[in-house]
């Protein structure tokens, strides 16, 4: 089946909260309310013709009004895929440090259940009734999500220093301890190459070549 | 070696001792069974037969810290790495030796603007005696970095009172004692 025929079998189940089929977009996607969610995916993976025998990934998108969260599905037997997400809108007067919540999918496919912890551990989505819901990288102590947009980057994690400019433990005073740098606004990351160094736009970009001698 | 460490005049007889000394520390430098990231695949092949380290009597990685002369840091040190890489090489015994294998152990490599929880190289953790760059370095490139620690071993004075660090160090130990 496409895409299509896959979303008319899903209209057709008369769940709601089912959107259109953006056909537009390079991978095709469905947009689910979070309330039908768990019903969604039971269903796809259950029916003998959809049969998705299998989540491949979950990721999420920050935007400027809130969050997407994708469900890659895809079926071994009928070679076929589809993707769901998720759109959790920021409410008005939330800070910067908001966290989503969405159902998690893990009672459906036990794939979901590191995935999630993965977009819990890097951009900070809560995946409500998940069996066991903690980083999945990162130490436990850490503070923050790092793919958010308004991350501030550390410049230690306990005495292990992150800074590139940072004095080695083993030549540090102890009379004399270091001060703490201070902290950066949110979104700078800890070091600035050289431009000419950089292909990054932030950086100044490429220094332009050095002309060639000899051709006229 | 105990109350001998470079103590004794620099003279013909104990040059001799310790360039001898010096050939059987350097001809038997045991590293540490220790990969972190794609480095190590380098490493392990440096260890196989093809390139054969044990013709240099490098070649049999030790189990446990505790036997280990050399630890090779191959791959990224990340926040939660850099406890346990200090760790390990606390637990070795005096004389150690660090190589620093590739761009991100060396300075952060391509984590060095982003990279939130990446170390910007091993040695803001631990010493480094050899850094060998590279993403990750040939097998060729580490083994050169095992020579060039080879000669260094070779050329520490063990008993002979050979260089000023030595002789200060000395110094101290007379105005104790």
């Amino acid at each position: 089946m496409n895409e299509q025929q896959l979303h008319d079998k899903l209209r057709a189940t008369g769940l709601g909260g089912i959107g259109e089929l953006e056909s537009s977009a390079r991978d095709p996607f469905v947009v689910v309310e979070a309330s039908v969610l768990l019903e969604v995916m039971a269903f796809l993976r259950d029916d003998s013709e959809t049969a998705m025998e299998m989540l491949h990934n979950v990721t999420a998108v920050q935007r400027e009004t809130g969050f997407d969260v994708v469900y890659h599905l895809c079926s071994y037997s009928r070679h076929h895929s589809l993707t769901l997400k998720v759109i959790v809108a920021q409410p008005e007067g939330e800070a910067g440090d908001w966290e989503p919540a969405v159902p998690s999918v893990a009672s459906v496919y036990p794939s979901a259940n590191w995935h999630e912890r993965e977009q819990w551990d890097l951009l900070g989505v809560r995946f409500n009734d998940h069996p066991d819901f903690r980083r999945i990288i990162l130490p436990e102590e850490w503070i923050g999500h790092p793919l958010r947009k308004d991350y501030v980057y550390p410049s230690t994690f306990g005495e292990i220093p992150l800074e590139l400019d940072a004095i080695p433990l083993y030549e540090r005073d102890e009379n004399d301890p270091p001060k703490p740098s201070e902290p950066r606004p949110a979104g700078t990351p800890l070091t600035q190459p050289p431009s000419e160094y950089s292909t990054r736009p932030d950086a100044g970009g490429r220094a332009p070549a050095p002309e060639k001698k000899g051709e006229s | 070696m105990g109350l001998l460490n470079n103590t004794l005049p620099d003279n013909k007889l104990v040059g001799a001792v310790d360039t001898a000394v010096g050939w059987g520390r350097k001809s038997s430098v045991w590293p540490m069974t220790f990969g972190i990231a794609c480095c190590a695949i380098e490493m392990m092949a440096v260890f196989a037969a093809t390139f054969d380290l044990d013709r240099f009597g490098a070649g049999i990685p030790r189990a446990t810290p505790r036997q280990s002369d050399l630890i090779i840091v191959p791959g990224t040190v990340n926040a939660k790495m850099a406890v346990r890489v200090r760790r390990l090489y606390d637990q070795m015994a005096e004389p150690r030796y660090v190589i620093a294998m590739g761009a991100c152990v060396c300075g952060g490599g391509p984590y060095v603007k982003w990279g939130y929880n990446t170390v910007k190289g091993v040695h803001k953790i631990i010493p480094v005696d050899i850094f060998v760059p590279g993403c990750p370095p040939r097998p060729e490139a580490l083994m050169d970095g095992i020579l060039k620690l080879r000669e260094k071993i070779g050329r520490e004075a063990v008993f002979a009172r050979r260089n000023e660090a030595n002789t200060q160090m000395n110094a101290k130990y007379d105005a104790v004692s």
